[in-house]
């Protein structure tokens, strides 16, 4: 078996099919300006069309175009919200297939770094059972909300973007980035989760929570570690870190922004290791997307001009 | 201190001892057990060093393992496999120090010879998705099970009373080994439903025990039990 596999090669079952990585990679880098952000995502329209065919999701393209992904992932998730049922579905799925990729991502850091010392090969195992237990956790959960696996297209961008061939880049990548990307996500669902009432929700992702800020303590500990007495290799190591932080924001939907849709779960950031300078920073990072209004705005452009070359297309039919 | 008071503590004279009843350290609870065993402190030190190789290389397969396996239940009953693999690699260890092996044995893993080594290597190969009955076979239909045939053994004829600690980890590891066979037949017999991946199944089991015979196991000098075969003698 060889080391180091890219992220397209992750295996998967007949129920799933894959998402290009391409727009959540563009929504990293939109600026805060509705026709930026209309020019970007317009051009991937037939993409985005030919990701969600015969999913969950293709009612929703049907619906509102290229712009059901600003609509969806960019909105809070708040009890009573207008489609909040379509968005927690997309949610639980989004964060089921996260879950297997943290899995994926824990176990090849066994198989690709066979030298490392035995106290992180520990560290990683313990991390396998834990990430698998999620998984199973999120598939009940996702019956509990009314979706299945494979019912929406999944994105392999987590693990593409978390899982460097540097052992220190890779906790980074994994176990600061995802998994502390999977702390801010967590603690909103427990937030939805105490407003609706739903204590099997709750309880099950408080605890998936507890283990994700042991995760990140491992990534913290390990990152120090592989970079002992070398600052140079730190310092890049920081910066991979900052640029998983980036792509992992969304253009700021996980961010400390007021209208975010997930924010920062600091508390339990900081338990977990993260410093507050690094919080800080995060927060910076995160900020510079475009807003929900700029998306709001984009989307309704988007949609107006879906509708528009739908109805041209009819034209040219029925000419 | 009157004489007729009875004494607590022995005195430095024959006729100053204590009065309590005399036990063998056996007689409460009855313990049958006898001074020998079959290893030396140096021979259990090396075949603990052998088994250590031997549950650190199947958590790592098992870790590399799990992107590549299509099917979710056999992902997500990996994760739990690669944790228990990394416990009873991680017990092992522990035991190494206690052998006279230094304090820095802890993490000690040790192939028998290098048909062992090439052994592990043969059943970590098989990478497509396509191939999940090549891999579980190799892993738990052959593996697994001629370990758990030597812990056993190795558990029986260690001396009892000394090498008590290696029995005691042996305990754990085969309990976890003996659920791990399980679920690795369970998962093969839902996976092989036809006869073509019936006899896939039945080739690589035959393929992989030919090199584990082939190396003398994960000792190198025991044939698999599991199979009838004479052990070819240590001591």
């Amino acid at each position: 078996m060889k080391r180091f596999i890219q992220h397209d090669e992750l295996a998967r079952d007949c129920r799933f099919i894959r998402q290009q990585n391409v727009l959540t990679t563009i929504l990293a880098s939109l600026p805060d300006d509705v026709d930026a952000v209309v020019e970007a995502l317009d051009p991937l329209s037939p993409l985005i069309e030919e990701s969600v065919r015969e999913t969950a999701a293709q009612p929703l393209f049907d619906r509102f175009g290229p712009a059901f992904a600003l609509l969806v992932l960019n909105e809070p998730i708040r009890a009573g919200a207008d489609g909040v049922a379509e968005r927690l579905k997309l949610r639980m799925h989004g964060i089921f297939v996260g879950e297997l990729q943290a899995l994926e991502g824990a176990g090849r850091s066994l198989w690709d770094f066979p030298e490392a010392p035995w106290e992180f090969k520990m560290n990683m195992a313990r991390q396998c059972w834990d990430e698998a237990r999620h998984v199973q956790i999120y598939e009940k959960l996702m019956t509990h909300v009314g979706v299945e696996a494979g019912d929406y297209p999944e994105s392999t961008f987590l693990f593409e973007c978390a899982c460097s061939d540097d052992p220190a880049m890779r906790v980074a990548g994994v176990n600061r980035g995802l998994e502390g990307l999977a702390c801010d996500v967590f603690r909103d669902l427990i937030r939805y989760a105490e407003d609706t009432g739903d204590e099997k929700m709750k309880q099950a992702v408080d605890y998936v929570l507890a283990d994700e800020i042991t995760h990140v303590r491992f990534g913290s500990e390990w990152v120090k570690e592989f970079t002992r007495g070398d600052p140079e290799h730190f310092e890049r190591t920081q910066e991979f870190r900052r640029e998983v932080d980036k792509q992992f924001s969304f253009g700021g939907s996980r961010s400390d922004r007021e209208d975010a849709a997930v924010r920062i779960a600091w508390e339990d950031r900081l338990e977990a290791g993260f410093s507050e300078q690094e919080l800080k920073e995060l927060a910076e990072i995160s900020v510079g997307g475009p807003s929900q209004h700029t998306m709001v705005t984009a989307a309704k452009i988007l949609q107006q001009r879906f509708d528009a070359r739908k109805a041209g297309e009819a034209d040219e039919g029925r000419a | 201190m009157s004489s007729a008071t009875p004494r607590m503590y022995p005195g430095a004279s024959p006729d100053e001892r204590t009065t309590f009843d005399a036990y063998s350290a056996f007689d409460v609870p009855a313990d049958l057990r006898e001074l020998s065993g079959r290893y030396d402190v140096e021979s259990t030190a090396r075949r603990v060093r052998n088994f250590r190789y031997a549950q650190e290389w199947m958590m790592m397969i098992g870790g590399g393992w799990m992107a590549t396996i299509p099917e979710l239940p056999v992902k997500t009953g990996l994760g739990k496999i690669v944790w228990d693999d990394a416990q009873s690699a991680d017990e092992f260890g522990q035991r190494l120090p206690e052998l006279r092996c230094g304090k820095r044995s802890v993490t000690a893993s040790e192939a028998a010879n290098d048909g062992f080594a090439a052994l592990i290597q043969e059943v970590s190969a098989p990478e497509s998705p396509d191939l999940t009955i090549e891999k579980v076979t190799g892993m738990f239909d052959v593996l697994k099970p001629h370990l758990l045939a030597v812990y056993d053994r190795m558990q029986r004829e260690t001396d009892q009373i000394a090498d008590a600690p290696t029995i005691e980890i042996l305990d754990d590891v085969m309990r976890r080994t003996r659920k791990h066979i399980v679920w690795g037949d369970e998962v093969l017999e839902r996976l092989c439903v036809t006869d073509e991946k019936r006899e896939r199944r039945r080739r690589r089991l035959l393929s992989v025990r030919e090199l584990l015979e082939n190396c003398g196991g994960v000792t190198g000098e025991i044939a698999d039990e599991s199979h009838g075969s004479a052990e070819r003698g240590e001591h």
